[in-house]
């Protein structure tokens, strides 16, 4: 991760000496490959700016046309150098592209990159009233479901199949996979509340990172459950 | 990732599992999870009114085998101790005893919460004093 000293400053391009930040993976005068940093903002390396609500379809688009201009056939000519540096921006270039396409690897990014605190982390574990950090009621649903996907499990093993379980089962994936679904339309609704606060300047994007870190929070159990659920039905 | 030998066998042979009758007075519940993987875990006590003493421990874990191995550890320590020796034991405890590498720490975390968690049902059912009271002791300490 960059800090913030090294994000601003600007580097001469090797070739023209025109200025470059670190993220870029070209020049923008000539053209020619630079060595981005390794730890570059991923956003920095689409050109885009922080914002949370990105347009994927685009996204996409600029990630073939930057990766076809670090493909190793258009370097075969050039210098060991500008090889080694396009090979270092596709995978600079991949792993942003991986992170920022998917939805709650781009928050958890996002949350990262702004040096979000999680709630009582790092606190004493006598001082931190939640350390679950999820309501107790979802906690006791998600225990029970998993011990009712022991039963099945155990069940299955004796070689019976139990209708009953099953349905239930069926039901549990169902509601499940619905909460995973608001959940994942509650986190896009906060990218676009913090997008117009950071547009309005308007200061409460803290409250709205919290938030998200809670959501994200919630989802991890929801996501598991989901798993779980799914694994023991497909055996 | 490779798992200590004593995680192995916590894992394998987990001390132990089970529950006990949450509505007891004298049995006291904790149920935790981890927000960094969505893992849950139960810990029961059972202790005597008398002396204050764990005498039954009984857990549930729905998670890695770090989280399994650090509960069934944290039952057999618990164990034996009175309530307030009991909230002495640290999730860094743990670690070393069972060797965890620095990602599975917040496995050993999820067995001290569930620790402290019981303890303050049990506390609560029994109108004893909220852990205020243990940290001001270790505070004048
Ligand atoms: S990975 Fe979740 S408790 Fe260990
Ligand atoms: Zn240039």
């Amino acid at each position: 991760m960059p800090t913030a000293e090294e994000k601003f400053v600007d580097v001469a391009c090797w070739s023209c000496a025109a200025p470059v930040v670190h993220a870029q993976l070209f020049c923008a005068s000539c053209g020619k490959v630079q060595p981005a940093h390794s730890g570059a903002d991923y956003f920095e390396v689409f050109g885009l700016s922080r914002k949370l609500a990105i347009d994927t379809t685009s996204l996409e688009r600029e990630f073939y046309r930057l990766s076809r201009r670090l493909h190793p056939d258009v370097y075969t000519r050039a210098s060991e150098q500008e090889q080694n540096w396009s090979l270092r921006n596709a995978s600079l270039l991949n792993d942003a592209y991986r992170t920022l396409k998917e939805p709650i690897a781009r928050t958890e990014y996002f949350l990262r990159l702004e040096g979000v605190e999680i709630q009582e982390e790092g606190k004493q574990a006598s001082d931190r009233k939640n350390p679950s950090r999820v309501p107790d009621d979802l906690l006791e649903e998600v225990f029970e479901l998993n011990m009712q996907l022991e039963e099945m499990r155990m069940t299955r093993k004796t070689g019976d199949d139990d209708p009953d379980l099953r349905q239930d089962l069926l039901t549990a994936k169902q509601q499940f996979e619905a909460q995973l679904a608001e959940t994942d339309n509650f986190i896009q609704q906060l990218w676009q509340e913090r997008d117009e606060a950071l547009a309005s300047n308007f200061d409460f994007g803290d409250q709205i990172k919290q938030r998200m870190v809670a959501a994200l929070d919630r989802r991890r159990y929801i996501r598991n459950l989901v798993r779980d659920v799914n694994e023991t039905l497909d055996t | 990732m490779s798992y200590s030998d004593k995680v192995i066998d916590h894992y394998n042979n987990p001390r132990n599992v089970g529950q006990m009758d949450k509505s007891s007075s004298e049995v006291g519940t904790g149920l935790v999870g981890a927000p960094e993987c969505g893992d849950v875990m139960r810990l029961q006590i059972k202790v005597n009114p008398e002396t204050q003493v764990i005498e039954e421990a009984k857990f549930k874990t729905f998670g890695c085998g770090s989280a399994i191995a650090s509960s069934s550890l944290a039952t057999e320590w618990v164990k034996g101790k009175t309530v307030e020796e009991a909230l002495t034991i640290k999730n860094t405890d743990i670690v070393k005893e069972l060797a965890l590498p620095p990602v599975k720490i917040h496995c050993s975390v999820l067995a001290e919460d569930a620790i402290r968690a019981a303890i303050g049902d049990w506390k609560k059912k029994n109108g004893v004093a909220e852990t205020a009271d243990y940290v001001s002791t270790v505070a004048t300490n």
